[in-house]
């Protein structure tokens, strides 16, 4: 077989600023394509993506050449497989589970969401993305986690620096010194939070770590917490300012959406059509065939969900946003093992409460000016801001 | 073959025909069948592929599987004593003309 097609004419650049021309491309042309410019072998296709992940004894998580270790200060349960990542996963998936949501945090993620809904003015156009989008996804999460005393501002900070950090491919020192400092400053706030929970316990995932009857050990409990603060936030802010963006510009769909009530339909139509996270990578352990494709053992291949979820194989007009499917089995959750231990959280919180309730209080909003909104991100993408006009 | 039959909530009936060795969840995803997702794939990471045995198979599919419990805490619907994951569901040719009844919610 021969080896991967290599494609010089990608810059990170392009990825950054719109990687879905680059990625149709790719899916029809080299779908197993090695990419110099990120140093990994791209898989753009659907099936392909999903093979990757679903296997994990040949496709590891642990890349060691990825900077998430020094960012995170912990070898964290995203790099692990097999039984060590089950139990620590497992350790918190009781948190985050729809029936938790339900009984017992419906009701306040409301009353949170009305709260920051209501410090918004009429008639003025406003930044959805850092009023609402934001702040109202860090402070659900500093309940879910058990981070009582965090403001909004030092979770989004907290995340946005982790994510940094793990995103440090260029491994500058100045970008570690920050998260050095970040660290210092979550250590201290989870171990204070841990004591609190030790003596009065409920249903968070702090909690259930801290209080379980055989515990992981403290440096995982931290690496959880500070893995969920990092993937917690911005990509239920991305979701819900790419599911508002897809909305006010197809108002027809959006008519349809509030008709049926069919807001869990737009979610899934949003994070399929620009998925927050939209690549990750795995190390190859053995040689092995992808697509016809020689893949050597050491190589770093890249599952694109982001093409996935756009794969012509699988998706009619896979470019649009068009929240009324079929079928629409995209891959923004990834799949396998480390398939996103938050999913049923976020279609909850964003999909059942945020985006329904917003629309309830301001009904007429648009967007006055879609043309300007800037997209954003290799892997992570969403738009940098949503201007509405509320009314 | 193996005969699978899933009966979705609103009680509409989807019979179809899998290889021994396939699983359940695996066989609805082949065959189009709703009210199966299957996210993780079958690494019992996501409960979107719960389903409740019928009954008069109880016994031919077995326990629940080592972590199978606490995966199924959370299943986005009702748990009960006949409660599987789909993908844990090993289709042999003893399970030939199985029944498995669908939830009304996997996500």
């Amino acid at each position: 077989m021969p080896l991967a097609p290599v494609d010089e004419t990608v810059a990170i650049g392009d990825l950054v600023r719109d990687p879905y021309p680059i990625y149709r491309r790719m899916r029809a042309e080299t779908p197993v394509v090695r990419v110099p410019a990120v140093k990994r072998t791209f898989l753009t296709k659907a099936a392909y993506t999903k093979m990757v992940k679903d296997d994990v004894v040949l496709f590891s998580s642990n890349d060691p050449t990825t900077p998430m270790e020094p960012a995170f200060r912990a070898h964290t349960l995203m790099r692990k497989d097999g039984e060590e990542h089950r139990r620590e996963r497992m350790a918190m998936q009781k948190a985050f589970t729809p029936k938790v949501i339900k009984t017992n945090w419906a009701q306040l993620y409301r009353d949170i969401t009305d709260r920051y809904l209501d410090r918004l003015p009429r008639g003025e156009t406003v930044d959805l993305y850092s009023a609402i989008c934001a702040p109202v996804s860090a402070r659900i999460l500093t309940h879910i986690l058990g981070l009582d005393g965090a403001s909004d501002e030092e979770m989004m900070r907290w995340s946005q620096q982790l994510i940094d950090g793990a995103g440090n491919f260029a491994w500058d020192p100045k970008l570690f010194e920050i998260t050095d400092r970040a660290n210092e400053e979550m250590d201290l706030h989870i171990a204070a939070c841990a004591e609190r929970l030790r003596a009065d316990p409920d249903d968070s995932a702090l909690s259930l770590m801290v209080n379980a009857a055989d515990p992981i050990p403290w440096s995982q409990i931290v690496a959880n917490i500070k893995i969920a603060i990092g993937g917690g936030i911005n990509e239920p802010r991305d979701a819900m300012a790419t599911i508002l963006y897809g909305l006010l510009t197809n108002p027809d769909q959006l008519e349809e959406v509030r008709r049926q009530e069919a807001w869990a339909a737009a979610f899934e139509e949003g994070i399929r059509w620009v998925a927050p996270i939209q690549a990750s990578s795995r190390l190859v352990m053995e040689d092995t065939v992808i697509g016809g494709i020689d893949i050597p053992k050491g190589d770093i291949v890249m599952s694109i969900q982001a093409s996935a979820n756009r794969d012509e194989d699988l998706f009619h007009e896979g470019e649009d946003f068009r929240v009324f499917r079929d079928k629409n089995p995209h891959q923004s959750f990834g799949t396998g093992p480390h398939h996103c231990a938050g999913a049923h959280i976020a279609r909850r919180t964003v999909g059942e409460i945020m985006m329904p309730e917003l629309f309830e209080r301001f009904p007429d909003m648009r967007l006055p000016d879609p043309e300007a909104i800037v997209w954003h991100g290799f892997g992570f993408r969403g738009p940098l801001s949503m201007p509405v006009t509320l009314n | 073959m193996v005969k699978v039959t899933y009966v979705a909530a609103d009680g509409t009936r989807t019979e179809v025909d899998a290889p021994p060795g396939s699983n359940v969840m695996q066989t609805a995803l082949d065959n189009d069948v709703d009210g199966i997702v299957g996210e993780c794939g079958g690494a019992m990471m996501c409960a979107t592929c719960h389903c409740y045995v019928d009954e008069d198979w109880s016994d031919a599919t077995g326990a629940r599987r080592d972590g199978e419990d606490d995966m199924l805490d959370c299943a986005a619907d009702e748990v009960r004593p006949n409660s599987r994951l789909s993908c844990q569901i090993r289709l042999t040719e003893g399970l030939d003309g199985l029944v498995v009844h669908l939830p009304e919610e996997q996500v």
